[in-house]
């Protein structure tokens, strides 16, 4: 949590391996290796997944056919053969069921149109059937409606297990009444100033972040 | 057909600087068994201001030996591009504007042959009941509701109807030298008449055009000619596909076709074209649209085969309230390929809306040309009309030329157009790829195929679009292969 501009989807970014920044010193370890050498797309092989804030739009590629691609290029990386688009529908049409999204949605090009909530919602779509060992999540719950919020919710713990995590980024308490946080960071101006539980977010969320500016 | 006689000729010939229209009988080039005489009635005609050129003489005399008879309902068109042939010069860059940028050498390159007698062949298979072939340019079947051959339709409303159509065609002002070739050298004319109310908007009309070449180091050049009348509240779909057959790379040829399309009041037109012609084939189309009051055209076009490919696309707003959507994508993979679109959108009438997409891929030496026209004349109030071109080069010697251009005379309008020339795709596309764990080139390589899916998708006929995308992508991955 923290301020808008204190530095919380730059650093998502930044382990995602974003073009907009350069590293210029440090290491981040992840797994044991250094991520500020990996390529994005290593990143994401090695397990890391970061939902964009604002999902960008692709036309022409079909959504489904973009998550065969990413699923391929996973089990290429273990050694596995590629599926074939038949294969994988079941697997996909679960995951869109549990989501509660209208399965056409596989049949448009990647938030070509999307509303804001449809674009979240298939942002989470893409984590829950690639799989990450840690999930950032960006603002995930804006734009998007109370119960569509319990859906994407239910499916951020589905793939929480004692091996992965999920860091997040919220402004609001409902996401985290659904997704309980085992600790929350607030950041400013870049770092993390403060570390609690859950309690902290309540407490910022009644005395707002001027009362541990100032603490 | 009976040879008139030499005195008409002559005549004919020499009143070509003359704005005088020559009645049927059709004008000859030669007199029959006098092969010198072609190149005097030029000369005949270069007396008078107007130039000849004898080239453009020397095919035409081809294509008019080559019909032999034909419908007299085509001899009012055939004898006004009769007459415009014997004054009209071979195109080049430096003498035509509208061949500033297009190299239309290629044509030149080979000597021309013609289809002596039709060919038989058995028409490809057609997944829709409705369907017409054309192998080289000869109209050998046609089957379905409202689909016939101009020859085989018997005297009658439908038959006026068409025989008025063709004979309109002789005044069509824009019509350039192929469109003249086309004339001249179409034996029959495929058409399909969609009667007043009927819908078929769901059974489309499949217009196949197989061509083969000869394989004897000449360039066989064909003229096949479609007529579409769409008439009041009528539904029509139409699948039009041009592609080589029988030889392995394609055989060598020309395929020059003409389709019209007549839109009346309140009809809708949803056309499909596809052209996969050999890359040792030289393609120059025209696609003429009138569109009535109140109707609606929807062009989707996918052209990536073709050595040389010119294609002229001409719409007519006859009435208010027009709808008209084109999308357009070609694709210049291979070295020295050209690629080129000429559209043209006349808006005269009130509140007529239209939506133009325009894409296209060079790679290699490949050469893509855009000239998008529209044009928003003084009682066109309330237009609404759009114009987007975007061009992908993906190497450092392709080469594009657009010239996406808007003449707005009405001052109540919307309009809006947009060019965009690259040679690398959105980077935040490119991210967005891989933070799924596609690596960069995967990334550029579903991002090239999408940019001309993003038209392809819109053909309305999943085995149609199906087929083309595959071809289109087995074309993708073979230009990288080229380019390594």
């Amino acid at each position: 949590m923290g301020q808008n501009g204190s530095g919380k989807s730059t650093l998502m970014k930044v382990l995602a391996g974003h073009p907009e920044y350069e590293v210029t010193g440090g290491t981040v370890l992840f797994k044991g290796e250094n991520l500020i050498d990996m390529e994005p797309e290593e990143r994401s092989l090695a397990g890391l997944f970061m939902s964009f804030q604002a999902p960008v739009e692709i036309p022409g590629v079909n959504n489904y056919d973009f998550l065969l691609m990413a699923l391929n290029a996973r089990r290429e990386k273990k050694g596995l053969p590629a599926l074939e688009p038949l294969q994988v529908y079941p697997i996909i049409e679960e995951k869109v069921n549990a989501l509660n999204m209208n399965a056409e949605i596989l049949n448009r090009a990647v938030n070509e149109g999307f509303s804001g909530g449809e674009r979240k919602r298939n942002e989470i779509l893409q984590l829950s059937v690639l799989g990450a060992d840690l999930a950032l999540l960006d603002e995930i719950d804006s734009g998007l409606d109370v119960d569509a919020l319990e859906y994407v919710a239910k499916a951020v713990n589905g793939i929480l297990t004692p091996q992965s995590s999920v860091m997040m980024i919220t402004h609001y308490q409902r996401l985290l009444d659904l997704i309980k946080p085992s600790y929350v960071h607030i950041m400013e101006k870049g770092k993390i100033v403060k570390t609690g539980d859950r309690a902290l977010a309540n407490y910022i969320d009644e005395s707002g972040y001027k009362a541990i500016a100032t603490a | 057909m009976s040879s008139p006689s030499p005195a008409l000729c002559a005549a004919a010939a020499a009143s070509c600087s003359t704005p005088l229209r020559v009645a049927s009988p059709v004008v000859r080039f030669r007199r029959s068994g006098a092969p010198a005489s072609v190149v005097s009635a030029a000369r005949a005609a270069a007396a008078a201001p107007a130039v000849s050129d004898d080239l453009v003489l020397r095919i035409a005399e081809q294509l008019e030996d080559s019909v032999g008879a034909s419908s007299p309902l085509l001899d009012p068109l055939r004898s006004a591009s009769a007459l415009s042939l014997l004054s009209t010069r071979w195109p080049t860059r430096r003498s035509n504007e509208a061949y500033r940028f297009t190299d239309i050498s290629y044509l030149r390159s080979l000597p021309i042959s013609l289809p002596s007698q039709p060919l038989a062949v058995a028409p490809p298979a057609s997944p829709y009941a409705s369907h017409v072939h054309f192998s080289d340019g000869v109209l050998t079947s046609s089957s379905g509701a409202h689909v016939s051959a101009l020859a085989d339709i018997p005297p009658g409303r439908v038959r006026d109807r068409a025989a008025a159509a063709l004979a309109a065609s002789a005044e069509f002002a824009d019509k350039d030298i192929f469109y003249d070739f086309n004339a001249v050298g179409a034996k029959d004319v495929a058409v399909v008449h969609v009667p007043e109310g009927v819908s078929m908007a769901d059974d489309p009309v499949h217009i196949m055009f197989s061509y083969s070449g000869c394989g004897d180091g000449s360039m066989m050049m064909s003229n096949p000619r479609v007529l579409v009348v769409a008439e009041k509240g009528a539904e029509v779909a139409i699948i039009e596909e041009h592609f080589g057959v029988g030889q392995e790379d394609g055989g060598c040829y020309w395929a020059n076709p003409v389709m019209e399309i007549i839109v009346e009041e309140n009809a809708k037109v949803v056309h499909s074209y596809v052209q996969q012609q050999s890359f040792v084939a030289a393609h120059t189309k025209w696609t003429v649209v009138q569109q009535n009051t109140s109707s609606n055209y929807e062009f989707v076009e996918a052209s990536i085969g073709a050595r040389l490919n010119r294609h002229n696309l001409h719409i007519q707003q006859l009435g208010p309230e027009t709808n008209t959507q084109l999308s357009t994508f070609h694709f210049s993979a291979q070295n020295k390929q050209i690629h080129d679109l000429h559209s043209k959108l006349i808006l005269d009438h009130p509140r007529g809306r239209s939506h133009q997409i325009h894409r296209l891929i060079a790679s290699g030496t490949g050469n893509g040309i855009f000239d998008g026209n529209i044009k928003v004349n003084r009682y066109a109030q309330q237009t609404d009309a759009g114009q987007e071109t975007k061009c992908l080069l993906l190497s450092s010697k392709a080469l594009v030329n657009v010239k996406p251009n808007l003449q707005i005379i009405a001052d109540d309008v919307k309009c809006t157009h947009g060019a965009a020339i690259s040679g690398e795709h959105d980077p935040n596309a490119i991210y967005f790829l891989q933070a799924r764990g596609i690596d960069a080139k995967t990334a550029a390589d579903a991002l090239n195929f999408a940019f001309g899916a993003h038209v392809i998708n819109q053909i309305p006929f999943k085995p149609i679009e199906k087929k083309t995308l595959s071809h289109f992508k087995a074309l993708l991955a073979s230009s990288r292969q080229n380019e390594k």
